[in-house]
């Protein structure tokens, strides 16, 4: 037996290497240097009121990352999160706006909206076995066109500060004396602090890693693996739900027939920091990170005189990279 | 009703394709009935239009999805050959011509790209597509500096391209559209490419073992899509004229839709070219008939969903009684 | 030996086109360990399927523990005290050691799971069973060997009554297989019933106490291991005259011309330095256990998987084969182990799967000229007598052997002079083997070169002009067919290096 242990410690060094700890300590790095950067070349980034601006932006696309994690690392993906989450917006905005009810009960019907949806998609995939893609990129379809018929094609406009039920947007950017805090990111942060606790440490996160990993395998280990593929789904919808508010929060005006490509700005940054694209690994944190690359990305090009659409092309571009490191990554892995 | 299935001709026409054939017809006596608008030339004209650019976008994604990949980009993609090539004819005084040769161009660019980073990076085409649907979004609007562009109309010095649609009111598109499908049923089903593209999707590794160049074949699928999206981009603006920046991505669906109606399976390595063009016939008669009903795109947008959904169940319940 | 505690009787299941099981009979006592032995295909793995609920059986009863019992999945096989031990490794590769043990039943505390508890539980359970694994671990970073370890612990760690494993020893080390044996005795001693599949009859003299024998889905009997010889075992299991014929000498001329010559050829850890030659109408079988890496050493002459260093020659002369393209031109054909996988293309037709290497010849202009595929295709369905209603028959609704046919065919349209057929009958029903083989000696005869990778000794020995053993990796053997056996073979095989 003394044979077969020999190499034990060698093989633990590697790991450690391989571990995502590894990226996202780079694409830290990344975030610093593109702030850096941008504060070099425009005198403008550098201010206060940007870094708020970074943040508004932030939020909706961050919830978005934290919730599409978990389709990912089951080896499938959520195409419904964007135009899913103006759906959201616009049906609670209708329910508060023309229908007199509380900012609460709508912020409520957001949310549950978006698990209902995060519901289907999980039915598609799990229970119908349909290609995530395709369930989700018809979904994508279906709530874009139940977010217009909700607000009756026309946009709706959440309370904006000042007038009544407005107590919300305080909950993402709080003013205290003359100055506007970031309170969203405390709230942003707190959630990813406990959905990588869910992801690492209960049930639901530990047999969505092994559906990604070998979903076989889980079958056999007689887990109820019908449930939890659908439950990875669902947390996608309910945080598509949870950003639906910060947007409406942030921006209050909403606008039936946008929100296509917002899941790419979260998808990618999910990827960026570190989710596998075909599956198995991934992390909360590592997401966040990355969807600030693609926010500084997003705000900081124009500061130094590209247009906001270098953007769209930029995290094409750079999702691609994130999916060719992954690969070339496993290749390596695969030689050794 | 096996008696029926056995019958020679049903089975050479295949029984997928004369029901949907009965779907056709039905849906068309059923908007009849519903809206007075909806008889005449006028509508049947409309819903061709739509048909021809959604037909080519159709044909394109099905040699895609017969490989056993998918491309969601090919409505932005058409938008962004469209608007390249009428912001070069409008603002940089390009022939026309060249304009509609740079359509075609960028959609066969679009079709490299997205092939080259699935057949030699193996990167999973679902993320390619979302990548080259936001890259085509955003060149788009970067090169047209976000304004909508104008093609020219008819009676316009430029406005011959129109043709192309329509001359009087013969729907030349039509004919152009159906020569089309013909070229594409006789690549997929009569060439080397189209065996090595069929086969591919139905066992990539067992084609490759086979001492065939699947990086090759597979990268030419989603060439011969891009090529067909740049054609499609033609007709949307001979239909239409007027393309703005930042759209398109509805129409993905609809083409898939046509697609996987018509008995294109998503696992690849089956695929009908006549199957699509009917059910691209259906999608576009629905346009017309939902609008023709009063209703908003919005409603065409949930059906098409739902019917992308039923239409792979179909498939996926299919192979799993087969095995 | 205890009483009995679990009896299968009369089982029998059928899939379409096979009868896997013909009313097979199979019991196991207390404190037991029972050997089910049988070739390939003799139906062991679907019996053990039957009985864990992964199968249903078609009729017959499993008494457990007195009481009747009838398991819908292996997660109800597990609850009652049956566990499987499989052969094919059902790992989580992201997931740590421990979590892989305790997958489905993890130690929680509230709605957080214990993963420091479960670390502890497995180093307990490791250190019960005198195994050195980290439990925190990934696992994907363990070699084969420890991960069968681990999954030996994860059955054992289901306070189970009865183990099944299945060919645990296949990717073992000596060394390892000592340790598994010393575990399975701990077992036996602490009264569980022990169910032992493997093809070694050596292992079945060391560690069971009976041995039931199983040939072509059906029961042929149960023997006391002490009492018995292994030629017992072996007619018992063989049960066929032609399986007893191998080859006595070479058929191939000692002055052969040399088609095929492989020097220093590395690829990953499973192909270490490996060389050898192919002469003109020879058939050269590879001998080993499995995850010898014989099939990585064809893959990579093949071009189907990288190779890191190493020559390889073809008439004398050097080519460089980087894909299977350059393999295919080289005029080297592949039958993989796994057809369904890597060989036919089963939504396509006989004609279409025939033509499949050689495109070229068949295309007029820009068409493939369909006439011609099809007359091909007929000729060699002909020749080779493959059972089709036609060539325009799917093949997916062709037999194991005769889709088997259908790859050959595929390679010999190519003119193919190098074939490497990697487990030719796997999977192929016991009367079409001995047309496979038929059809291999002819192509030897008519001059092509023949590389054949078997598990099976009798089809090795039957076959083979010369045979060469790979152990982990390395070419640890070469004999000429007048000189081979079935014990030097298995000593070459299990060689320490």
């Amino acid at each position: 037996m003394s044979k077969a242990v020999v190499n034990a410690p060698a093989e633990k060094k590697k790991s450690m290497f391989s571990k995502s700890g590894n990226q996202k300590l780079i694409v830290l790095l990344v975030v610093i240097f593109l702030f850096i950067f941008f504060s070099i070349f425009s005198e403008n980034f550098r201010r206060y009121t940007t870094v708020l601006s970074i943040m508004d932006y932030s939020y909706y696309i961050a919830l978005m990352a934290i919730g599409v994690t978990f389709p990912l690392i089951t080896g499938g993906v959520d195409l419904s999160i964007g135009t899913g989450l103006i759906c959201y917006s616009l049906a609670g905005g209708y329910l508060v706006v023309h229908c007199g009810w509380p900012t609460w009960a709508g912020m409520l019907v957001s949310v549950l909206f978006g698990v209902l949806i995060g519901l289907l998609n999980g039915a598609l995939v799990s229970i119908m076995s349909l290609p995530p893609f395709l369930a989700t990129l018809c979904t994508c379809m279906i709530t874009r066109g139940l977010g217009s018929i909700c607000a009756k094609s026309f946009g709706i406009s959440w309370p904006t500060t000042g007038s009544e039920g407005s107590w919300f947007r305080d909950i993402f950017k709080i003013t205290i004396g003359d100055t506007k805090y970031p309170l969203g990111l405390l709230w942003v942060l707190l959630l990813v602090m406990f959905m990588a606790f869910v992801l690492n440490h209960t049930k639901i996160g530990r047999y969505t890693i092994a559906i990604g990993s070998n979903k076989e395998a889980t079958i056999l280990s007689g887990i109820n693996v019908k449930f939890y593929h659908i439950m990875a789904y669902v947390i996608s919808g309910f945080f598509a739900g949870l950003a639906s508010i910060a947007y409406s929060a942030v921006f209050s005006t909403v606008q039936p027939g946008t929100g296509a490509g917002f899941e790419l700005e979260a998808i990618g940054g999910a990827i960026i920091g570190g989710v596998s694209a075909s599956g198995g690994a991934g992390s909360v944190g590592g997401s966040l990170l990355g969807v600030f690359v693609i926010c500084l990305l997003k705000t900081g090009l124009p500061y130094i005189g590209l247009q906001a659409n270098w953007q769209q092309i930029i995290t094409g571009m750079v999702l691609i990279g994130a999916v060719m490191v992954d690969i070339l990554k496993k290749k390596r892995a695969a030689a050794v | 009703m096996e008696k029926i299935k056995q019958n020679p001709i049903v089975k050479k026409i295949g029984i997928n394709r004369i029901v949907l054939c009965g779907v056709l017809v039905l849906m068309y006596a059923i908007f009849s009935m519903l809206s007075d608008k909806f008889v005449g030339v006028q509508r049947i004209m409309s819903a061709l239009n739509y048909a021809y650019f959604l037909g080519f976008l159709s044909l394109g994604v099905t040699f895609v999805i017969a490989t056993g990949g998918i491309d969601f980009s090919i409505g932005p993609v058409m938008f962004c050959s469209a608007l390249i090539s009428g912001y070069c004819l409008t603002s940089y005084g390009v022939p026309l011509a060249a304009s509609l040769l740079i359509s075609v161009l960028v959609g066969f660019l679009f079709g490299v790209f997205n092939g080259y980073f699935v057949a030699y990076w193996t990167v999973p085409p679902f993320i390619i597509s979302m990548a080259s649907m936001n890259i085509a979004k955003g060149l788009a609007s970067v090169f047209t500096k976000t304004q909508s562009v104008s093609w020219p109309q008819s009676a316009d010095a430029n406005g011959w391209y129109r043709s192309f649609v329509k001359a009087g009111n013969f729907p030349v598109g039509l004919v152009i559209l159906l020569v089309f499908a013909v070229i594409c049923s006789i690549v997929l089903n009569q060439t080397k490419a189209g065996r090595y593209i069929l086969s591919l999707g139905s066992n990539k590794e067992a084609v490759r073992l086979s001492g065939v160049n699947v990086k090759k074949w597979e990268m030419l699928a989603y060439i011969i899509c891009g090529i067909l999206v740049g054609i499609a981009a033609i007709f949307y603006v001979a239909a239409y004229t007027t393309v703005q920046p930042g759209y398109g991505d509805t129409y993905n669906n609809e083409a898939i839709a046509g697609c996987v109606m018509g008995g294109t399976s998503m696992a690849g390595g089956l695929a009908s070219i006549s199957g699509t063009i009917i059910g691209v016939f259906i999608i576009a008669l629905l346009q017309e008939g939902i609008l023709a009903l009063g209703f908003s795109k919005d409603y065409q947008l949930i059906i098409t969903g739902i019917i992308v959904i039923v239409a792979v169940y179909a498939d996926v319940v299919t192979r799993r009684r087969k095995n | 030996m205890g009483d009995v505690i679990l009896t299968m009787k009369d089982i029998d299941k059928s899939f379409p086109g096979v009868h896997a099981l013909d009313h097979v009979n199979f019991e196991v006592k207390r404190g037991e360990v029972h050997a089910l032995m049988g070739e390939n295909g003799a139906g062991k793995s679907t019996l053990m399927k039957v009985l864990t609920g992964i199968y249903t059986k078609d009729s017959g009863s499993i008494t457990f523990e007195g009481k009747e019992v009838e398991f819908h999945n292996t997660r109800e096989a597990q609850d009652a005290g049956i566990v499987i031990v499989h052969q094919e490794l059902n790992m989580l590769g992201h997931l740590t050691v421990a979590q892989n043990i305790f997958i489905g039943r993890e130690f929680k505390k509230g709605i957080r799971i214990d993963d420091k508890k479960m670390n502890e539980e497995a180093a307990k359970l490791f250190e019960k069973l005198h195994i050195d694994i980290d439990p925190a671990e990934t696992m994907s970073n363990l070699t084969v060997g420890k991960q069968q370890m681990c999954e030996i612990a994860k059955a054992i760690s289901h306070e189970a009554k009865v183990i099944i494993f299945d060919e645990p020893s296949a990717a073992l080390t000596e060394a390892e297989i000592e340790e598994l044996f010393k575990i399975i005795r701990d077992l036996r001693q602490q009264q569980l019933g022990i169910v032992y599949i493997s093809h070694r009859m050596d292992e079945i003299k060391v560690i069971t106490d009976r041995v039931t024998v199983m040939r072509d889905g059906g029961y042929v009997g149960t023997l006391i291991t002490d009492e018995c010889t292994k030629d017992d075992i072996i007619n018992m299991m063989v049960g066929r005259v032609i399986y007893e014929d191998p080859k006595t000498e070479s058929a191939v001329p000692k002055d052969a011309p040399v088609v095929l010559k492989v020097e220093h050829l590395n690829a990953g850890k499973m192909v270490q330095d490996v060389s050898f030659e192919l002469r003109k109408g020879e058939i050269l079988g590879f001998s080993g256990l499995m995850g010898a890496g014989r099939t990585e050493t064809a893959r990579a002459i093949f071009g189907a998987d990288p190779k890191t260093s190493g020559d390889i020659y073809i008439d004398g002369k050097k080519v460089e084969i980087n894909n299977p393209q350059d393999a295919v031109k080289c005029g080297i054909g592949y039958l993989s182990e796994d057809r369904k996988r890597f060989g036919i293309v089963v939504q396509k037709s006989v004609a279409e799967n025939s033509t499949m290497a050689s495109m070229e010849n068949f295309v007029k202009g820009l068409f493939i000229n369909k006439s011609k595929e099809n007359k091909v295709a007929q000729e060699y369905v002909d020749s080779l007598a493959t059972k089709t209603p036609g060539v325009d028959q799917l093949v997916v609704n062709l037999s194991g052997g005769n889709q088997q046919k259908v790859v050959i065919a595929k390679w010999l349209i190519r003119n193919c002079d190098i074939l490497i057929f990697d487990e030719p009958t796997r999977g192929i029903d016991v009367g079409a083997k001995n047309e496979i083989y038929k059809l291999m000696n002819r192509l030897a005869e008519e001059g092509k070169s023949i590389i054949m990778i078997s598990s099976e000794m009798t089809e090795i020995l039957r076959m083979s002009d010369r045979i060469i053993v790979m152990c982990e990796g390395r070419k640890t053997g070469e004999i000429d067919i007048s000189e081979a056996s079935q014990e030097i073979i298995m000593n070459m095989a299990t060689r320490e290096i």
